[in-house]
């Protein structure tokens, strides 16, 4: 007898958690949970969760639209309009809408913000609060706290950063008995996320 | 695409935790790079034992020797191709797809096969048998072959994240050097639309994993029989590297009679490569059998024939 895949052995694909990952990050782009209730647009929740999982599904399932509007239980149109938007248009518009309050959050524009939150993840930058949280507690499991500090101190910067940025924040921070400052040369021009941040780091100290 | 009842919480920080230590998330910077680098690191082109008697020399490389164009046979498929056979029922596909797999764990090279249309204990028979009439004992070769079984888990079939996550954890734990995937039609089976985008996504990740790969593609009733089209239209002997054409052909005239040897009525099988963007190859149309014990054999070109004989 051949040697069979057990089906434990099947690595299933989880979009619960990507599609959650574009869909915090999606609410980051447009200023954060806060923003909305400032606004009175917490009802844009829903649209936002479903053009989410419609975006991954398409990008990382391969799903048509027939198979994603089965799965979120909305009709098929909804699921084109969210899959063609443009996340440029809606970038553009997006602070123009957000000021008046909508019950319902029109499909193209959640699609688009669900677009660029999927290009932000798929370029590494999720979510900073929660990526610098789970990273607290990786840090906290192995014992190394300089990923936590360096987190703590580039919050509010906009990625890309350059290493002139970063320095200007944590030059001062120690890493291994050496000072940030002293590993910027080694460190890429331009920091494109976090997560290459943390990385660029640990490969500048050997 | 089922709900698991799995932690959501412990999920999203597993992702960020792969996120942080997997290096080829930040890729789009190492993308781009100056011609010199890349021949600096592009595979030495060689060929890989195809299994299949009377293919292996049909593509090769040129070299000038004395101002002289000079064939040297590659000896196989070329390594890290991504190799696509097209063809009606019938033609010879899967013998050709075992083929492959037998000979190339035979040789040491660990092989994955993804069948999507048969059952594992149904390929498992079929690949012992198929071993036992090329000389091969199927014992020698069981923990080569590690057969994943799209066809009895669907999550397999219909997401493609999960297939490709699932060959990248068979390639590592087993050390793989090919895949086959018998057939890639049946991953998008009712949804040709996605076709392209599938084979595409298969296609890089088999660049990415440096992997020969074998696809069967399998043609609709609409399709010109002797051409690379299959379900899904020209998307997929657009995305590959080699295509592979089989088909079958009735004699039903004295000429047809005279020249395949054969009485009216028989059915003979034909063999083209149809095209294949890395090495040289012959272009000639092939008669192909399928012996009784069931090895595909690759002969004569039809010119050759024409020429006298079988």
């Amino acid at each position: 007898m051949m040697k069979v895949l057990e089906p434990t052995e099947i690595q299933e694909y989880d979009v619960d958690s990507v599609a959650i990952r574009v869909f915090l990050k999606a609410l980051e782009i447009i200023g954060g949970p806060r923003k909305l209730i400032e606004f009175r647009n917490l009802t844009w929740l829903p649209s936002l969760m479903s053009a989410s999982y419609a975006v991954v599904l398409l990008h990382e399932s391969a799903k048509t639209e027939d198979e994603i509007a089965q799965f979120l239980g909305i009709a098929r149109n909804t699921v084109r309009n969210i899959l063609r938007a443009d996340p440029e248009l809606v970038k553009q518009r997006l602070s123009g809408e957000l000021e008046t309050p909508k019950k319902t959050l029109k499909a193209h524009t959640a699609g688009g913000l669900a677009k660029l939150a999927y290009q932000e993840i798929k370029e590494g930058r999720d979510y900073l609060e929660l990526f610098s949280h789970y990273i607290q507690t990786t840090s906290e499991i192995y014992g190394v706290f300089w990923p936590i500090e360096i987190l703590r101190r580039i919050k509010g910067l906009d990625f890309p950063i350059t290493v002139e940025q970063l320095l200007e924040r944590a030059a001062d921070i120690s890493i291994e008995d050496k000072k940030l400052s002293e590993l910027g040369e080694r460190l890429p021009k331009e920091i494109k996320s976090p997560s290459q941040l943390l990385k660029a780091i640990k490969e500048a100290l050997g | 695409m089922a709900k698991s009842k799995k932690n959501i919480g412990q999920n999203v920080f597993n992702d960020y935790f792969t996120f942080v230590m997997d290096e080829r998330e930040n890729v789009v910077l190492e993308s781009i790079s100056p011609l010199k680098q890349s021949l600096k690191e592009a595979p030495q082109l060689e060929g890989v034992p195809s299994g299949i008697e009377g293919v292996d020399e049909l593509f090769y490389i040129t070299k000038i020797k004395d101002g002289k164009v000079i064939k040297q046979p590659l000896g196989g498929f070329p390594r890290y191709a991504v190799i696509n056979v097209t063809g009606v029922s019938d033609t010879g596909k899967t013998l050709m797809a075992e083929q492959f797999a037998i000979k190339q764990s035979s040789l040491g090279n660990t092989t994955i096969f993804v069948t999507v249309e048969t059952t594992a204990p149904f390929v498992s028979a079929s690949l012992r048998e198929r071993a036992s009439a090329m000389g091969i004992n199927p014992s020698s070769i069981e923990e080569r072959i590690i057969i994943i079984d799209a066809a009895s888990y669907d999550q397999l079939r219909d997401d493609i994240q999960t297939l490709l996550n699932t060959l990248a954890y068979s390639i590592k734990k087993y050390k793989a050097k090919n895949v086959v995937i018998d057939s890639v039609t049946g991953l998008y089976e009712a949804k040709e639309v996605m076709a392209r985008t599938i084979v595409r996504r298969l296609f890089n990740f088999m660049k990415k994993w440096y992997q020969t790969a074998f696809f069967v593609s399998q043609k609709r009733s609409g399709h010109e029989e002797f051409s690379v089209e299959a379900a899904g239209g020209y998307a997929v002997p657009h995305i590959v590297d080699c295509n592979i054409a089989l088909a079958k052909k009735s004699i039903d005239s004295s000429y047809d009679e005279r020249l395949y040897g054969l009485p009216i009525g028989e059915i003979v099988r034909l063999f083209r490569i149809d095209g294949c963007r890395i090495c040289g190859h012959d272009t000639s149309t092939r008669l192909m059998t399928i012996t009784e014990t069931g090895l595909v054999v690759v002969g004569k070109s039809l010119k050759e024939l024409k020429g006298g004989g079988r």
